[in-house]
């Protein structure tokens, strides 16, 4: 028994703490490292960010180089993909064409008409928001965090928090800025809460991310009166971002009201920052 | 001449595992999922070739890929290195006390190490406050031991080839 226990010993010694043949370090002083690095995350002092900031940035960068080649296979692919479609996608789109410039003629009307009414009431119709556009650089979804990497950081005033819209579309936030580089937490994500309004009821509630195409509606009043089609806003409760951004649109299941985003975030490639309300 | 050509086909090939490390960290492919399945190859690679290979895979390297992948999954820096680490630290033990090693003893003991690798990856994001789907994260398991027999045998080719 004795010598079965001392083999063991031996064994775990061994295996943590020998350093094998062209090894510099050994696992038992690595997982150490491991450790002390997981500790000093938690730190927030300016020369750990700064320093933080280029490992991330030379790390994003490295990345995109080598993925640069299946990237531009990907392209290569769509594109020849839509070649062969072109005839039918130019009739599809002169049909849509014409059916659009009618709806802006009727929206022209509108927006004159808005401008009118709420200059009646006094209140500044210009847009709220500044933007900043970026572009996403590493798409790679991981599997504990829905997100990516956009090409600005600090260095474009880009600050975590922030909204990020693809188009007007409310897509997510900053929760990471480096220099030249940020990471951008998808709504669509686990971790992501996000205060909103839901149109015509007005109710409010908080949208939860699960990993998943479709995101909840949670923390909804007891009689709510949100039914299938109502369109869901960006509260601007939390302060950070500008209220009525469009996020998506409710989808009723099972008494759940589930909402699925307007824009579909797998064919995101350029994105906007909301950096701010201008007044 | 002949000997000079194998020298260096067996230099190249014996790079193979660390161009494959840094390769599948840099890119993102850490873990591959395909529809319903979900596959960490990084755990499979790391453990293989700390088993049969080590020198072909250095502690150091391991921990660097490990913080790639941190990085580029924006997860804690150390959560990885130190689960990758885990990983060779058990198929080091394995190596230690086993004399015959098959692709069934490899796969009956890469069960335990995915266990051990998962509980303290689940820790580690528990106490950095992240929010963690748990199916998934069974769902991952499974099917990373699943797959083992199919990256076991590439990984064995390539073995061969470096012997």
């Amino acid at each position: 028994m004795d010598t079965g226990r001392e083999d063991f010993g031996i064994a775990i010694r061994s295996a943590f703490l020998k350093k094998g043949t062209q090894q510099r370090f050994s696992l038992f002083a690595l997982l150490i490292l491991s450790v002390f690095l997981m500790f000093i995350e938690k730190i927030e002092t300016k020369p750990l960010n700064v320093l933080r900031s280029i490992i991330k940035d030379g790390i994003y960068r490295s990345s995109t180089i080598v993925s640069a080649p299946a990237k531009g296979y990907k392209s290569l692919h769509s594109t020849a993909k839509s070649h062969f479609f072109l005839y039918e996608k130019n009739e599809k789109l002169t049909k849509e064409i014409k059916e659009l410039k009618n709806i802006k003629y009727k929206n022209d009307f509108l927006v004159l008409e808005n401008t009118q009414l709420r200059k009646l009431i006094d209140e500044n119709a210009s847009s709220l928001a500044d933007l900043i556009n970026a572009r996403v650089m590493i798409d790679k979804q991981s599997p504990y965090l829905n997100s990516f990497i956009i090409n600005s950081g600090s260095n474009k005033k880009i600050k975590n928090g922030m909204a990020v819209t693809h188009g007007k579309n409310f897509i997510g936030r900053i929760v990471d800025v480096n220099f030249f580089t940020s990471r951008v937490l998808l709504v669509s994500d686990l971790n992501s809460k996000i205060p909103v309004l839901v149109e015509p009821s007005g109710a409010q509630a908080i949208l939860s991310g699960h990993n998943d195409k479709e995101l909840t509606l949670d923390f909804l009043p007891k009689n709510h009166q949100v039914k299938n089609g109502d369109k869901v806003y960006t509260s601007g409760k939390e302060g950070i971002f500008s209220p009525g951004i469009p996020i998506g649109k409710v989808k009723m299941k099972l008494k759940k009201a589930n909402v699925s985003l307007f824009s579909d975030l797998k064919q995101v490639t350029f994105i906007n920052i909301d950096v701010g309300v201008k007044k | 001449m002949s000997i000079f050509f194998k020298n260096i086909n067996f230099r190249i090939l014996s790079l193979v595992p660390l161009l494959l490390l840094f390769f599948i960290t840099l890119t993102g492919n850490a873990v591959i999922n395909i529809n319903f399945i979900s596959i960490n190859i990084l755990y499979v690679l790391v453990y293989f070739w700390a088993l049969k290979l080590p020198e072909s895979l250095g502690n150091g390297y391991i921990f660097l890929g490990g913080i790639i992948t941190d990085v580029i999954f924006g997860l804690p820096i150390g959560t990885n290195p130190f689960t990758l680490l885990i990983i060779a630290s058990v198929a080091s033990y394995v190596r230690n006390v086993t004399v015959r090693i098959t692709l069934i003893n490899d796969w009956i003991s890469f069960l335990p190490t995915l266990i051990i690798a998962n509980f303290f990856y689940f820790i580690i994001l528990y106490l950095s406050d992240y929010q963690i789907d748990y199916i998934y994260l069974l769902k991952n398991s499974i099917f990373t031991f699943i797959f083992y027999p199919i990256l076991w045998v590439f990984f064995s080719i390539t073995l061969r080839l470096i012997k």
